[in-house]
């Protein structure tokens, strides 16, 4: 489904911050990608949600070149793709449940369809108490969980997921975990990029680990 | 906290196709200033408004002027191209009285012409008065007499053959037809309209640059909200729809504000101008029927904000991968 050939990328003039790396997801798949901090788990996730272009390789996704599929096809690949951003981006005008509702809305999709799904997500995540709460006003732990429920409500293809459990407790994080194997049980491919060795061994799944902007596949 | 044991929510039921609004929740959607995605920064400030009022107000201005100058134009070139004059200067071969009868007979076997009708001494007296005064027209003071012809305008006679047979019908006759004063009137009205269309676009040209440099300062001010949009797989039009319905609600409220400042001001022209015509634009204000035409500048102004807001967000965007 994902595909990666000998992708390199810099950031303009700057060294590579990713070297040759290669790999394949399969649809359905789990996979953790953990590493040092500044291995260039970020920039692989970058390229992977269609916010870079890599300087060099081949990215194909969803059997689609990205370097030759046109501009005006991108959003409907990215609504494919669910996202939890490491710094959360939650919009901070906007509810806690507009912001999670907001890939169905984008999507053009009725309030009265998806009220009640939201709804129960966000219970579930445990904010269904803070649903009117503006991001600005929830702890750390909550726009987590709240950037998690954004991420996944839309039940996208695959789930792309940058240190989602930093900000919680571990009983918190068990229980995201869980989520994304909910998830995943349903068809989505997940990557969760990770610091938590207690997460990766609690799913078992396997790892793409990243060194040096290179990538070495374990498990 | 909740039960960690308790099961996920069931992902199947939150697939829907994309539903496409009707026409009619469009409509409400763009007249309605419902809550949008991005913030309103930059979009709807209060001196943002004032300023689209302001060029809403002199476009008001302009356009007023513009219908009343046409309106002048058409009922002035209506008046005088109906009638026509014979200038009879006096002369030593022939009597003022001979002349008025000769040019009379030669106009009474003209088809064409309606009436023709010799001015009195004193009538002629009377138009002469604003500029020389009232009684200092003396008996040897030598006047011309003035013949007024109205012509029938649906089968005007031959003009250039009527002045040949009129000046042949008596010495010192000759046929003016206005033409040269209409021709001084109406070039200064033309060029009096294209002064208040030109106006008109300089205030659309200044409006779109003010909007782009709103825009731009909004889509910069929002650039995490517009980035997340995009990222989670919004269209473009999306986000731009979102973007020009806070430029809309600007133009329709700064339209309405300047059209209504524009209407007062013509009100307060005529109150204060009474009945007396400055040079080509009416003292006394707009004609009644012309109001209703200022409504089109609220509307203008809607579409001008409209669209340029929507094309310098695509053009934003289209910077983005």
């Amino acid at each position: 489904m994902i595909r990666f050939e000998n992708v390199g990328m810099r950031y303009g003039m700057g060294p590579e911050v990713l070297r040759d790396v290669s790999f394949h997801l399969a649809p359905g798949s789990f996979h953790f990608l953990t590493g040092p901090s500044g291995a260039g788990k970020t920039s692989l996730l970058k390229l992977m949600f269609l916010a870079n272009r890599p300087s060099r390789g081949l990215i194909t996704m969803f059997g689609e070149d990205v370097a030759t599929l046109p501009r005006a096809e991108l959003p409907t690949m990215r609504r494919r793709i669910g996202v939890v951003f490491q710094e959360f981006r939650m919009l901070d005008h906007l509810t806690t449940y507009e912001n999670v509702a907001l890939p169905l809305k984008i999507q053009g999709r009725r309030e009265e369809s998806y009220r009640g799904d939201v709804e129960e997500l966000l219970a579930w995540v445990g904010l269904g108490d803070r649903m009117n709460a503006r991001p600005p006003t929830l702890s750390g732990g909550e726009k987590q969980r709240a950037a998690i429920a954004r991420a996944v409500v839309a039940q996208p293809d695959l789930l792309l997921a940058d240190e989602p459990t930093g900000n919680v407790d571990p009983e918190m994080g068990q229980r995201l975990l869980r989520l994304f194997i909910e998830l995943n049980r349903l068809g989505t491919s997940v990557l969760i990029a990770t610091h938590d060795r207690a997460l990766v061994e609690a799913a078992g799944a396997p790892e793409l680990v990243l060194r040096n902007g290179g990538l070495t596949i374990r498990g | 906290m909740a039960d960690p044991h308790r099961q996920p929510p069931r992902f199947d039921a939150l697939s829907h196709a994309e539903e496409r609004p009707g026409i009619g929740a469009s409509l409400t959607a763009l007249l309605v200033e419902t809550r949008s995605i991005m913030p309103a920064a930059g979009s709807t400030g209060l001196p943002l408004l004032l300023v689209v009022a302001a060029m809403c107000f002199l476009a008001s201005l302009a356009l007023g002027a513009a219908l009343s100058v046409s309106d002048k134009t058409r009922e002035w070139s209506a008046d005088i191209s109906g009638s026509l004059t014979v200038e009879l200067r006096p002369s030593r071969d022939m009597e003022p009285e001979e002349q008025v009868d000769a040019v009379m007979t030669v106009l009474a076997d003209v088809p064409g012409i309606l009436t023709a009708t010799p001015l009195r001494t004193e009538e002629t007296i009377a138009l002469l008065e604003p500029w020389l005064g009232k009684g200092l027209v003396t008996d040897d003071l030598p006047l011309p007499r003035l013949i007024d012809i109205r012509i029938d305008r649906e089968s005007p006679p031959d003009l250039s053959a009527l002045a040949i047979d009129i000046a042949a019908a008596a010495p010192g006759a000759s046929l003016d037809t206005h033409r040269q004063w209409r021709g001084e009137l109406l070039s200064a009205a033309r060029s009096a309209s294209w002064l208040a269309y030109g106006v008109l676009a300089v205030v659309a040209g200044t409006t779109i640059a003010i909007v782009i440099f709103a825009t731009r300062a909004g889509l910069s001010a929002n650039r995490e909200v517009v980035e997340v949009l995009h990222l989670i797989g919004a269209k473009d039009g999306f986000i731009a729809s979102e973007v020009q319905r806070h430029f809309l609600h600007l133009g329709l409220r700064g339209g309405f504000i300047g059209a209504a400042a524009g209407a007062l001001a013509f009100l307060a022209l005529g109150f204060a101008g009474g009945t007396g015509d400055m040079f080509l634009v009416a003292a006394s204000g707009l004609a009644p029927e012309h109001y209703p035409a200022l409504l089109a500048v609220p509307v203008a102004a809607a579409l001008v904000t409209l669209t340029t807001a929507r094309l310098t967000v695509l053009n934003t965007l289209e910077r983005l991968l």
